[in-house]
């Protein structure tokens, strides 16, 4: 129990702080009425803003069948950002294409070459891996969606020749979302027509260039995961002759082609250069 | 002074030891040179009882990347699972001979096929499967697809599929194809329109 004294002191306390809180508000009042109606917005969180997030379209958007592929993300850098994954690394090699030739050395030379590509293209470009370096799908998600990229493009390579292979995710149903949070397994649901919209441009290209491209889903992590559109390219020799691959000639035409693929999605979704 | 037992017991060890000597070491010479017996690669799966029956199975064509239906004749027992087991094993032996259009190993096998109601199906390969499997995302795809787009094809109601190895569950399949998951039967059906359509 307090006594009269305290008792006194404490409404004192509350008297003073219920004036300087009005005199606060008032004042804040007439703040809020001098800002310019054009800078207004930017005080409103982003979630009200309808415009706030155009790169993250809602699960509800794929369903209703809308194929617009989102553009560059609020915050993020202005020219478009392709975020490039050469599989594999380290320890992990990768496929043994042959006992000189390592899947995960092709797919760093390819990915270096389509930076340079890509970059001078106009556009922003980013390694996932720039080094012999071991990296799980799980990093190497987790990697790419924090950079909020227009388009993450992953790279493999094999010794069969069956022509390029452009892959996206193969996703059954959506997981469970609730709210902002996404299933793991299948955050790339929602981005999925955005990743057809992706491959079919990068096949165009590829065909375009004079080399055989198909366009499959697959089984293969992390495009899954991934919160942008996604694609998976396998590099294959045009015949029986692996060393083909760590040709110079034969990653630059590749190289180009995608970029070119690349340049033609970016393009058609309306991403700024 | 030495008692002559004594003397006699002593000596008689010794040759002995020296003769016992000599024998190991003529043991270790034979062993050494005669030749090693090679390690036997095939794989040894239950003999399959049961009348012979015509059946659909997807193969897998490497070049140019193709999954095609194919009709063989195999003995299928009556039981649900054995028949299942019976399926892939017939597949795998296609796989496994010397011209095979998408090869692996000598000695891989399926290990069992369980088949979980409702519309389950668990399918366990042996470590050799996977070792000798083609490193390649369309290489894993192609066996991936052949085996579940056959167990489908077979087997009525059958909505999932897992791979499992050696009874365990593995990230993927030689690097590549994800086996962490269920394969969802439709699909894979759609995945096999795709390889089939190229």
């Amino acid at each position: 129990m307090l006594s009269n004294s305290g008792d006194r002191g404490w409404l004192a306390r509350c008297r003073w702080a219920a004036t300087a809180g009005a005199l606060l508000s008032a004042l804040a009042l007439i703040g809020a009425q001098t800002i310019p109606p054009a800078a207004a917005p930017q005080t409103q969180p982003q979630s009200q803003s309808p415009t706030a997030q155009p790169s993250q379209p809602s699960p509800n958007q794929a369903s209703r069948g809308q194929t617009q592929p989102p553009v560059q993300s609020v915050g993020a850098s202005p020219k478009p950002l392709i975020m490039i994954d050469p599989a594999h690394g380290g320890s992990e090699s990768g496929a043994v294409l042959n006992p000189t030739i390592l899947e995960k050395d092709i797919t760093l030379a390819l990915a270096r070459r389509l930076r340079v590509d890509l970059g001078g293209r106009g556009f922003v470009a980013e390694l996932v891996r720039d080094s012999d370096v071991n990296l799980s799908t799980d990093d190497r998600a987790a990697k790419a969606n924090a950079a909020h990229p227009t388009l993450y493009v992953c790279l493999h390579a094999t010794s069969e020749s069956g022509g390029i292979g452009i892959y996206t995710a193969m996703l059954a149903e959506n997981g469970e979302t609730n709210g902002p949070f996404v299933d793991w397994s299948t955050a790339q649901f929602s981005f999925l027509p955005a990743s057809h919209a992706a491959q079919q441009e990068i096949a165009a290209a590829m065909q375009k260039s004079g080399m055989p491209a198909r366009s499959l889903t697959a089984p293969l992590r992390p495009l899954g995961n991934m919160t942008s559109p996604a694609v998976a390219v396998e590099l294959a020799p045009m015949k029986a002759d692996v060393s083909q691959l760590s040709a110079a000639d034969f990653q630059q035409n590749i190289s180009a082609a995608l970029a070119n693929g690349i340049a033609q999605f970016l393009s058609s979704s309306g991403a700024p250069r | 002074m030495i008692p002559r037992q004594f003397l006699i017991t002593v000596t008689l060890l010794f040759a002995l030891t020296i003769a016992m000597s000599v024998y190991v070491w003529q043991l270790q010479r034979h062993e050494i040179g005669s030749p090693r017996p090679t390690e036997k690669t095939e794989h040894v799966a239950p003999p399959t009882s049961g009348p012979m029956e015509q059946v659909t199975v997807y193969v897998a064509f490497d070049s140019p990347g193709e999954l095609r239906a194919q009709s063989i004749s195999i003995p299928l027992a009556a039981g649900r699972q054995q028949r299942a087991e019976g399926l892939l094993r017939g597949l795998i032996s296609l796989y496994t001979a010397k011209d095979s259009t998408h090869p692996l190993a000598a000695a891989a096998e399926i290990r069992q096929v369980f088949l979980v109601d409702p519309g389950l199906a668990v399918i366990d390969v042996n470590s050799a499967f996977v070792e000798g499997q083609v490193s390649g995302v369309l290489a894993e795809e192609l066996t991936i697809a052949s085996l579940v787009q056959t167990l489908a094809t077979n087997m009525p109601g059958l909505t999932r599929v897992k791979i499992l190895v050696d009874g365990k569950e593995q990230e993927t399949l030689a690097g590549h194809a994800d086996l962490t998951g269920f394969y969802d039967v439709q699909q894979i059906t759609e995945v096999v329109k795709q390889l089939s359509a190229q």
